[in-house]
């Protein structure tokens, strides 16, 4: 879980160009819309197309993503638990 | 008749230090590659970090360009955002076409879609100058910022409210469309310096660039750079055509061929443009003659660098040496033309003069 969160951090830095950012600057549980790393709308648009290409998971229903989008740990989780690659 | 209409401020992105600058700025700068690429400025001065993150190139030149423009002229209020573009943003564009065939055109990243579309650059405008008047992007190839301009001048002769509007013109040079252009002979074959350009007029092709330029135009003479007194655009006249455009724009102006002290070209080294040229300017033997495309290569929206040229010559009331093709001896820069025309034949004839 550990390993696969470090990955997920940095996959998230290079798909967002997080410039400057590393992945041990993000909390595991801090929000990542607003407060925490303050991500938009298209920010999410980019993380779904990140799970579907490197984890081969697709959210088909938006109620879903709010909640896996929450936070690496929510996504590391969600992915543990779904990912077909 | 249409009523002049007054530019208030002017800013370029070029491949020249043009951005920031009231005089062209030294040193200047030359490629040997065939291939023009713009001065890239502090984008971080006019951009946040969240947006900024995921924006191309040619996002942030438009962007800094004009917020950079409003900023100089030195008003509250915009009263509409008029541009043009001969591609876009080819980059994003490139790299969402180039992701659809590496991932089979699934998953495919939304931001690059967004981006390539014509119109990004005034859609963030309008936000961040918080204009929701008009908004307009034109794409008409060689014509396009001419067109926006063109717009604007109608727009301003509309109405006797004092209006400003932002007028801008913007495109990128990619490898992709470099390789592209150069497959049908857009760019000379051997690899010249390009401030050497106009050197080399007796072969086919040119240089390519890229750059941003903006403007705010006013119906307000007060405190303006000049006057634009007349637009004019063909999109595919030979030189007898455009000449005989020219002494309508005079005639309409009450002016004589003697009254125009300096022109502005748009040579840009091929042959068949040298040639254009070299006919029209036979009329205007007391003219002092400049050109700029060696400093910014040619693309699409190279009028809008060519304006801020002219704007800033006359505001400036001097051209630099760098520029001049044939000087005259001349006290004061009154009245001048500009002549922009592209490898396609699409041409643009202004009349601006000085009101100060």
């Amino acid at each position: 879980m550990e390993d696969l969160k470090s990955t997920l951090k940095q996959q998230i830095i290079d798909s967002l160009n997080l410039q400057g950012m590393k992945p041990e600057d993000i909390d595991d549980n801090a929000p990542l819309f607003g407060e925490g790393l303050g991500l938009d709308s298209i920010d999410s648009l980019e993380l779904m197309v990140l799970m579907e290409r490197n984890y081969g998971i697709k959210i088909e229903d938006a109620r879903d993503g709010r909640k896996v989008l929450e936070s690496v740990q929510s996504m590391a989780e969600y992915i543990q638990a779904n990912r077909k690659l | 008749m249409k009523q002049p209409i007054y530019i208030k401020s002017a800013c370029a992105i070029s491949p020249q230090h043009s951005f920031n600058k009231e005089e062209f700025g030294k040193p200047w700068t030359s490629a040997d590659t065939n291939l023009l690429q713009a001065i890239q400025p502090d984008h971080s001065q006019y951009i946040s970090p969240v947006a900024i993150r995921r924006m191309s190139k040619l996002l942030k030149m438009g962007i800094s360009s004009g917020m950079q423009c409003v900023k100089e002229a030195g008003i509250n209020e915009i009263h509409g955002i008029i541009t043009g573009t001969g591609q876009g943003s080819t980059l994003d564009m490139e790299q969402f076409l180039k992701d659809m065939i590496r991932l089979n055109e699934e998953a495919l990243n939304p931001t690059y879609f967004i981006q390539s579309t014509n119109n990004s650059v005034n859609g963030w405008l309008a936000m961040l100058t918080k204009c929701t008047a008009y908004n307009q992007t034109y794409v008409h190839r060689g014509l396009s910022f001419d067109l926006a301009l063109f717009d604007a001048m109608l727009m301003l002769n509309e109405t006797t409210a004092t209006k400003y509007l932002l007028v801008g013109g913007f495109d990128n040079m990619t490898d992709e469309y470099y390789i592209i252009k150069d497959k049908i002979g857009y760019w000379k074959k051997d690899r010249i310096n390009s401030l050497e350009l106009l050197l080399h007029n007796r072969s086919a092709g040119t240089i390519a660039g890229e750059g941003s330029a903006f403007v705010t135009v006013t119906n307000n003479p007060e405190d303006t750079m000049c006057a634009l007194h007349s637009i004019e655009l063909l999109p595919d006249a030979d030189a007898a055509e455009t000449a005989l455009t020219i002494n309508n724009i005079l005639q309409a102006n009450n002016l004589s061929p003697d009254d125009i002290d300096t022109i502005v070209c748009g040579m840009n080294g091929d042959k068949d443009n040298q040639l254009f040229f070299d006919t029209i300017l036979a009329d205007y033997p007391n003219a002092t003659i400049a050109a700029y495309k060696h400093l910014c290569g040619e693309y699409d929206t190279a009028s809008a660098f060519g304006t801020w040229v002219t704007a800033t010559i006359i505001k400036n009331n001097h051209v630099p040496e760098e520029l001049i093709v044939k000087r005259n001896v001349q006290k004061k820069i009154q009245n001048a033309l500009y002549c922009n025309r592209t490898l396609l034949n699409q041409t643009t004839i202004m009349l601006l003069s000085n009101n100060q």
